[in-house]
């Protein structure tokens, strides 16, 4: 069947400053993972003696951190791995909870309980002890340590979805598919997937946000990379370590993990207020101008917008 | 409960629908409650029913225990012979691929996916049937909206994008597009102006006269049915309370709800040229307390002409000719509201 | 109307214009009307012909996007169109009241609807806690409710539509306003209720002497219930006068089309009529008068320039060049019907 460009939120979002913005950011950083090494003014390992604890100069940028390695080096080539990991767990949660989130909906009740209970359950442990248990069985390194991030994000994948779902699953253009013999794949498929999705994104982008702060907190505590290899959280820990010597060392990246933690929290959030259940489903949100006339109106300029 | 006559059949044919004895329930323990009564339907292929009624009275949940989205506690439904009332599963999705019995939902802004485009939302049950390819589709579609008088140029429109007697329409059309043999439309007309409303309603009556197809209309409009319906079913809180061909019916009723209905359509007309005003069918202070009790008639409260009789729940009983009410009084009380004040 | 207004005029517009899209097009095109105390004036069109945006300016309620962009509009002859957004609301409840199609939408669900009367009551009026509830019971026995006590205990889910129209009504008059709007008031009601809403409307009019502009759609109702009716089209008003006159005598063509398609009520078989093609886009830009294109009567002078409201009687108005053409009036509308050949091409084209 043809399809016609209409109104995707997606190409609003866009139209939103804070959107913009943040898309920018997104945008550096990615740039950073994918060349972040090769670009790197100085070797991120470099040790240089005679320069510990240095403050921004022409020569480090960011400053040196105590064994006088660059830090803006060290943030660059650390971008990459910080970024991959937090999308393993991210990926990993994803995987599993969404697909089951909007599936449970549909596979009757004893298997909605039972799901719930397992959610319920996994969402009661404290993660960093879980990740630490996990590395212990399955050895240190950042991918081991990232599994158990991800199973724990899962459940809230799981919970969205399938709330999400709940909501849509009972709308009526539901019941008139299975008046058609519509059977539950095609209901997902066709009705409740596209409205779902929407909000899996924000979901998506907001657990983003918290497992690159998982990350670099598993890094601080010393779980997932052998030094000296760089990530971001590993450099905020080592900061933390001679705070006495360089108070002003840790803002430098922890501004960076909050910017790209803001910056994916305000594209969750944009895309939320353009797509949200709200905009797409009625029309008119606000009771007190839910008249015909006015409902005309809006629809005349539906009308010139797609003849545009 | 059940007190179903026998209707005498317009043709020697069966009926295609056959409503009989359907109790419903809906909610569970302390919340539930019983919305049908005994309810009996039988209709025949090619004619317009119209099924009246006020908010509550339980006629949209008929129409949806007829196509099966509500299970009767009592009771069957039989389609051509065939009982779908019990239907589950995979029977009950082959059943419902075949496309036979249609239900046009109430609100098209609410029964129409708005992600979709209107050529999905019309091929939606040929995709779900199988065994045509996206053109054969597309040409079902286009032909569907032919029918519904909506041009092609609208296929690719959303739900949003479109007025709401084109909306209406192409709910009707996907109804269509299954190839029904039964159509059941709840309220069709309710949300739209004079003007779309009788459009509508001259489309449905188009489609029974082209297709030979036999509509169901829910509506609390009695006007409008009287210019379209051949039969119209009277429920009054989840009881038919009166069965009968509409001029038959819209002439001199039978029972004091419909009555009632018909004195309070608006009309541009002068007010007073009808036999009987709204003053005439409503109780006041002056009339005798009616029976009251769980076995009473279910008009009694707000019948101005309640007996003793009626502490009891009169069976639906013919009056005439393929004609049933339910009401004790039925021979009595046009004489006696004759005789109430015109005004209070 | 036109002309000088009348000695208690209530609710004045005077060349009325309201904008949407920000400015973008004008919906609502040179209104004037006036209702005075005691009277029901109805406003009777299709969707979108702006007698909702109209009533919404009346209200100082337009919607986000909509402004008053031309004309007056005075409240018991003081200019009101400035008005800042505290002083419509000082005016609203205690000068105005409005009432609108879906009553439970603008009642909170968790509270009762005696708590939801009486806050009115205590806001507006300042009355103590005790007073204000027991004029709240008194308001709801006013407005018909049966066992006003209980019902002022009720959430609005426990209460039929009509009831919460009620109570919507008694909240609507229960600072004693001189004008009641209400807007498709009785229209998603049952035609029962409906029928008791109207007999209400009439009997508080007549013990309070009640200003009340009814918006509807459905012409029937307005013949029930209002003393003038003012027929919109397009954003403009098309005719208007006593109500009697406009059924027994519709002048303009569009009103005929209206009253061919309204309720008859005498439950006989007959042809349903629809008015053929649409109304024109908000905003549209159209010289001459804005029915021409589906108006069976059209001729040359309708495209030509534009048609003003016109007095044919002392009260009776309408904007139609053929309006006094005897060749039109001679019809008598009831009964008037397009040849079956026309409406069947029409059909198939729409």
């Amino acid at each position: 069947m043809t399809r016609v460009t209409r109104r995707t939120p997606g190409s609003s979002v866009l139209r939103l400053p804070s959107a913009r913005i943040a898309v920018a950011i997104l945008a550096v950083i990615v740039f950073l993972a994918i060349f972040g090494s090769t670009l790197a003014p100085q070797s991120p390992l470099a040790i240089d003696a005679g320069a510990l604890y240095r403050g921004p100069s022409p020569h480090h940028l960011l400053g040196t951190d105590y064994l006088g390695r660059d830090v803006l080096s060290r943030l660059m080539a650390g971008t990459r791995l910080s970024v991959l990991t937090a999308f393993e767990a991210v990926g990993i949660g994803l995987v599993i909870g969404a697909p089951l989130g909007v599936a449970t909906v549909f596979l009757g009740r004893w298997f909605d309980f039972s799901a719930n209970r397992v959610a319920d359950a996994l969402m009661t442990l404290p993660s960093i002890f879980f990740a630490v248990a996990v590395t212990a069985a399955l050895g240190n390194g950042l991918v081991q340590a990232m599994l158990p991030v991800g199973i724990l994000l899962a459940p809230v994948f799981f919970r969205v979805s399938r709330a999400a779902t709940l909501e849509f699953s009972r709308a009526q253009y539901v019941e008139a598919a299975e008046l058609l013999g519509g059977s539950k794949l095609h209901v997902i498929r066709v009705h409740v997937l596209r409205k779902v999705l929407p909000t899996i994104a924000v979901t998506t982008a907001t657990a983003a946000a918290g497992a690159l702060l998982a990350v670099s907190f598993l890094t601080f505590l010393g779980i997932g990379v052998q030094p000296p290899t760089p990530t971001w959280g590993g450099v905020l820990s080592s900061d933390l370590d001679y705070l006495n010597l360089a108070p002003w060392a840790p803002f430098i990246p922890g501004a960076l993990i909050a910017i790209t933690v803001g910056a994916l929290n305000a594209l969750a959030d944009a895309y939320r207020d353009r797509a949200g259940a709200g905009e797409l489903h009625s029309p008119v949100t606000d009771p007190v101008i839910k008249t015909h006339s006015t409902l005309q109106a809006l629809e005349a300029a539906d009308d010139r917008q797609t003849a545009a | 409960m059940t007190a179903q006559v026998t209707q005498p059949p317009a043709t020697a044919a069966p009926p295609l629908l056959a409503v009989a004895g359907v109790d419903v329930v809906l909610g569970h323990g302390w919340r539930a409650t019983q919305v049908l009564t005994g309810v009996g339907l039988d209709i025949w292929p090619g004619e317009i029913v119209g099924l009246v009624g006020e908010t509550g009275s339980g006629k949209t949940t008929l129409a949806r225990t007829i196509v099966g989205l509500v299970r009767p506690r009592q009771g069957r439904i039989m389609f051509a012979g065939t009982e779908i009332s019990g239907l589950r599963g995979g029977a009950r999705r082959r059943e419902r691929r075949s496309g036979h019995v249609q239900l046009v939902f109430q609100d098209p802004l609410r029964s129409l996916d708005p992600d979709l485009t209107v050529a999905e939302i019309v091929g939606e049950g040929l995709a779900i049937r199988g065994g045509l390819d996206t053109r054969q589709i597309s040409e079902k579609v286009d032909d569907a909206l032919a029918k519904v008088g909506l041009e092609a140029a609208l296929r690719d429109r959303a739900p949003g994008q479109i007025s709401g007697g084109q909306r209406q329409r192409v709910s009707i059309a996907r109804a269509l597009a299954a190839g029904p043999r039964l159509l059941l439309c709840d309220e069709p007309v309710s949300a739209l102006d004079a003007s779309n409303r009788n459009y509508i309603l001259r489309l449905l009556a188009g489609l029974r006269d082209s297709l030979n197809l036999p509509i169901v209309i829910i509506s609390h409009d009695l006007s409008s049915l009287a210019g379209i319906a051949d039969r119209v079913v009277v429920l009054y809180r989840g009881r038919i309370v009166e069965d009968g061909p509409v001029s038959q019916v819209f002439s001199a009723p039978r029972h004091p709800y419909t009555a009632l209905l018909m004195a309070s359509a608006p009309s541009v007309r002068s007010q007073g040229d009808g036999p009987l005003t709204v003053h005439h069918l409503r109780r006041t202070a002056a009339d005798p307390p009616p029976p009251d009790g769980g076995t009473a008639c279910v008009f009694a409260a707000r019948c101005p002409f309640a007996i003793a009789a009626c502490a009891t729940q009169p069976p639906l009983t013919t009056v005439a000719d393929r004609w049933t009410a339910a009401c004790h009084r039925h021979r009595e009380w046009g004489e006696l509201a004759s005789k109430r004040p015109r005004h209070p | 109307m036109t002309g000088k207004p009348p000695r208690d005029e209530v609710l004045g517009l005077e060349d009325l214009h309201v904008t949407v899209h920000d400015g973008a097009a004008t919906a609502v095109r040179g209104v004037s009307l006036s209702v005075a105390a005691g009277e029901i004036v109805g406003l009777v069109g299709e969707s979108g012909s702006g007698k909702t945006l109209t009533c919404r300016a009346a209200l100082g309620v337009l919607p986000p996007g909509c402004a008053v962009g031309h004309g007056t509009i005075s409240f018991e002859r003081q200019d009101v169109t400035d008005l800042s957004r505290r002083g419509w609301e000082r005016l609203h409840g205690t000068g105005m009241g409005a009432v609108f199609q879906d009553p439970a939408s603008y009642l909170n669900p968790n509270l009762t609807v005696g708590s939801q009367l009486a806050e009115v009551l205590r806001v507006k009026q300042r009355l103590p806690r005790r007073e204000a509830r027991r004029r709240g019971i008194d308001l709801l026995a006013a407005v018909g409710l049966h066992r006003p006590d209980w019902v002022f205990h009720q959430v609005p889910g426990e209460l039929s539509g009509g009831m919460l129209q009620r109570v919507m009504i008694a909240i609507a008059i229960s600072c004693e306003p001189r004008l009641l709007i209400a807007d498709e008031a009785t229209t998603a009601l049952d035609v029962t209720i409906q029928a008791e809403i109207i007999e209400l409307l009439r009997d508080l009019r007549d013990q309070r002497g009640l200003a009340v502009l009814f918006v509807s759609h459905d012409l029937a109702v307005i013949r029930e219930l209002c003393d003038r009716v003012i027929v919109f089209y397009a954003g403009e008003i098309v005719e208007s006068g006593p109500v009697g006159e406009i059924i027994e005598r519709p002048r303009h063509p569009y009103t005929q089309a209206l009253l061919r398609v309204a309720s008859v009520g005498d439950f006989r078989r007959r042809e349903l009529q629809v008015i053929p093609g649409q109304p024109p886009q908000v905003g549209a830009d159209i010289t001459g008068c804005r029915f021409a294109g589906r108006c069976p009567a059209a001729i040359e002078a309708c495209r030509s320039g534009p048609v003003s409201l016109a007095p044919l009687s002392h009260a009776h108005q309408a904007r139609c060049v053929r309006a006094t053409d005897p060749a039109l009036t001679a019809v008598p509308v009831t009964t008037a019907a397009t040849t079956a050949a026309a409406e069947a091409a029409e059909l198939a084209a729409r």
